[in-house]
């Protein structure tokens, strides 16, 4: 009796220790940080500044408005793909997910992540009323894969403070090179001038940026740089062009060197170079710091999109976020609260652009409230000059990767420039090859 | 025989005949006892042990999908530069921090062998930074190296010499993590270094003295001979950890630059979850199963020796 009794405890017990998801329940995952000591229950969105603190405080005011639902708030460390994908592997998702509108078409050629079109439009979410790069960033094969909350693109911040002292200024505003040639010359001019480097970059433990500029390099070059989903081209003049451009800044000293993200971000902010070239969403926290007295940035900040330095086109890589929903058994409440919750951040899309992102909204980004914020008509026409990778080339965030690193051994002269392309071509088309 | 040597001898035989056949009966209930670990053994280890060596025969990603290629992940492996780089880096990694570690480790465990509070309170100091976990010890060391306004930095301008860009340069990102990694590491090998010094018998100690060897003398001759096989341990335990390297090279430098720092384990850990070649990845795992297993034999063939402690 006592050895039955003490096996039924021992599977209780053992029962017990599995997390169980209340039927009201639903499990929310995101980047963008962690701010509870700030933000932890406020829910006065308007006030509420930076990525962190908007979404904490969106999500909040949703737990307030909508008591009959419990939402749990899973923070990860950006991007949190390798935790999402051990997660699905263990067959444990959560039920919303933030993800790049870049890495959407990995999970859903896995069939990882739900369809969402019809119950978006059953909630009152129009996926025409989408802005066109948004729209373009969760459909595949005529379905809705996300919800998009905005699009990003990296951006030239510019200390004009500075650049007034380098005489780059024109009518209040930046003048900007037009050519590779122009921005080493502007660079040389301002060294000289202001004795700092022009550019403020993050190239250290780093990869992305290298590649976004890149990216956006090549497509003014109008480089085809997959010539098929499975095989990307590297080794060109046009890629050759743009990695001996940087590195002829870096030798130069015309930039910082051995900054990682958060130390040339601070760099920036504390006057340490003209242009941080870095994404949408420091525009908030560089304003924010330009309207305080006494410090480099102040009343002297300016934001503009990557100047167009080749013939071929104005063109800027963008990016983006959405919502997603994994795939998973949920029960109808469940069902019920995400899509109530996905309306919920649809309605409060003007909320979040505050963060400097570009809204996914039509409506919101031609709205004079979203127009009336600072530096928005400065950057507003990269809903045309925006440029993403097909979307049927995959893993584009493994790719990003190996040619950052591979840019990076470049640029800091730990490898020539053609040995770095080469291998870059290499170890991507390796990847593309083998994806199943 | 005596009668009464008669009756124990009868005695004895209707002893042994019930006792054989419980021995025989108790051979499988024997069983009964060891079967839980039994099982748990073969589903937690050997079945996993068998199955990994099975994926790394296919193209497999996270999520299920997979196709037989048979040895080609292998094959694949052997020319992939990364990962040969990454072998490289992870023998190199050894190479900096065992020995370090070790005579480290036995320096301060023959410093801190005293019976008084000092030393007792400094042991405590060496091994307080094991506690620490993996993501402080590098933020710690990041603020260390920075080579804007960090520590050595600071050190570096104060004698008027020029800041170094430790985990940006290529020659110098592993030492730096080595450096990192010893910090972290130092307590278990002085520790067991101290385990096995308080084990030597006072008796050898007496003698040398009385035979007026000198404290050189004593180490060489008397202290490092007894614990020569601890020494051993010590060193297969650190092989067999530091192959294992993930964490530091992960948050200090993410393997860079230019693959410099990137060790086996960080390199099939992007390989199975950035990229999801599954299979791949465990192909790198199992050439990494392959050397830790030849330090856990070593260790084996060592731990059999019976003289010395």
């Amino acid at each position: 009796m006592k050895r039955a009794f003490a096996t039924l405890l021992s599977c209780l017990v053992l029962a017990g220790c599995g997390v169980q998801q209340a039927p009201n329940e639903i499990v929310v995952q995101r980047f963008f940080g962690t701010c509870a000591a700030q933000y932890g229950d406020r829910t006065d969105v308007a006030a509420a500044q930076g990525e962190c603190g908007i979404m904490t405080t969106l999500i909040n005011k949703f737990g307030a408005e909508n008591p009959d639902v419990k939402v749990r708030v899973s923070p990860v460390a950006w991007p949190g793909y390798n935790q999402l994908s051990a997660q699905l592997a263990a067959g444990d998702p959560p039920d919303l997910v933030t993800m790049h509108l870049s890495a959407i078409p990995d999970y859903q050629s896995r069939a990882l992540i739900e369809p969402l079109g019809k119950e978006l439009r059953a909630v009152g979410v129009d996926p025409q009323g989408f802005t066109p790069a948004s729209l373009a960033g969760v459909s595949i094969q005529n379905e809705i894969y996300g919800l998009p909350i905005d699009n990003w693109a990296p951006l030239w911040h510019v200390n004009m403070n500075y650049f007034r002292q380098a005489g780059l200024v024109k009518d209040g505003k930046p003048i900007l090179p037009r050519s590779p040639e122009e921005l080493l010359e502007h660079a040389r001019r301002f060294k000289q001038a202001t004795g700092k480097p022009y550019l403020v970059q993050t190239l250290a433990i780093e990869r992305a940026s290298y590649s976004r500029n890149l990216y956006t390099l090549l497509m003014q070059q109008n480089a085809d740089i997959f010539p098929e989903p499975q095989r990307i081209q590297l080794q060109t003049p046009e890629a050759k062009r743009v990695l001996e451009l940087f590195r002829q800044i870096y030798v130069e000293d015309l930039t910082t060197k051995n900054l990682d993200y958060a130390a040339s971000t601070n760099a920036f902010i504390n006057g340490a170079g003209g242009i941080f070239i870095v994404g949408t969403w420091l525009i908030g926290d560089f304003e924010a710091e330009s309207r305080r007295p006494d410090r480099p940035l102040s009343n002297g900040y300016a934001v503009v999109p990557f100047p167009q330095l080749y013939p071929g086109r104005d063109a800027t890589y963008i990016d983006g976020h959405a919502w997603v929903m994994p795939a998973k058994e949920r029960t109808p409440q469940q069902r019920e609260a995400v899509f109530r919750l996905l309306r919920f951040l649809a309605d409060h899309d003007y909320e979040w652009s505050r963060t400097g992102h570009l809204p996914s909204i039509q409506a919101v980004i031609q709205s004079e409230r979203f127009n009336a914020l600072p530096h928005r008509s400065e950057i507003a026409k990269l809903s045309s000059t925006g440029m993403t990778l097909p979307s049927s080339v995959q893993r584009q965030y493994p790719v990003q990767d190996i040619i950052g690193e591979e840019m990076s051994a470049a640029i800091t002269g730990h490898k020539p420039v053609d040995a770095a392309l080469a291998d870059a071509e290499h170890r991507v088309n390796d990847l593309l090859f083998h994806v199943l | 025989m005596s009668a009464a040597a008669g009756q124990l001898s009868d005695l004895g035989q209707a002893r042994v005949q019930p006792a054989c056949a419980g021995a025989h009966q108790s051979r499988w209930s024997h069983l009964l006892y060891v079967a839980p670990y039994l099982f748990l053994y073969v589903t937690l280890l050997v079945y996993p042990l068998f199955a990994g060596f099975w994926l790394s025969l296919h193209k497999a990603d996270l999520f299920g999908g997979r196709r037989f290629v048979g040895l080609e992940n292998f094959s694949r492996l052997l020319q992939d530069q990364v990962f040969l780089g990454a072998v490289g880096n992870t023998f190199y990694f050894i190479l900096l921090t065992v020995p370090a570690l070790a005579i480290i480790g036995l320096g301060l465990a023959l410093a801190l062998n005293r019976q008084t509070r000092t030393a007792a309170i400094l042991r405590g100091v060496f091994f307080s930074s094991s506690v620490l976990s993996v993501t402080i010890v590098t933020l710690l060391w990041k603020v260390v190296f920075a080579p804007e306004g960090g520590f050595l930095a600071n050190v570096l301008e104060a004698f008027g010499r020029q800041p170094v860009a430790f985990l940006n340069d290529a020659d110098l990102a592993l030492p730096a993590i080595a450096i990192t990694t010893i910090w972290w590491c130092i307590g278990l090998p002085m520790m067991l270094f101290l385990a096995a010094l308080q084990q030597v018998p006072r008796e050898l100690y007496e003698a040398a003295a009385l035979d007026n060897a000198g404290r050189w003398k004593t180490l060489w001759s008397v202290t490092l001979p007894s614990i020569r096989r601890t020494f051993a341990l010590v060193l297969i335990i650190e092989v067999v950890l530091q192959f294992q390297l993930f964490g530091q090279a992960y948050l200090m430098t993410q393997g860079g630059p230019n693959n410099a720092s990137r060790p086996m384990v960080l390199f099939l850990f992007e390989v199975g979850f950035t990229r999801w070649d599954v299979g791949y990845a465990v192909a790198a795992g199992q050439i990494l199963f392959a050397f830790i297993a030849m330090a856990a034999f070593a260790q084996y063939l060592i731990a059999r020796r019976k003289e010395a402690f």
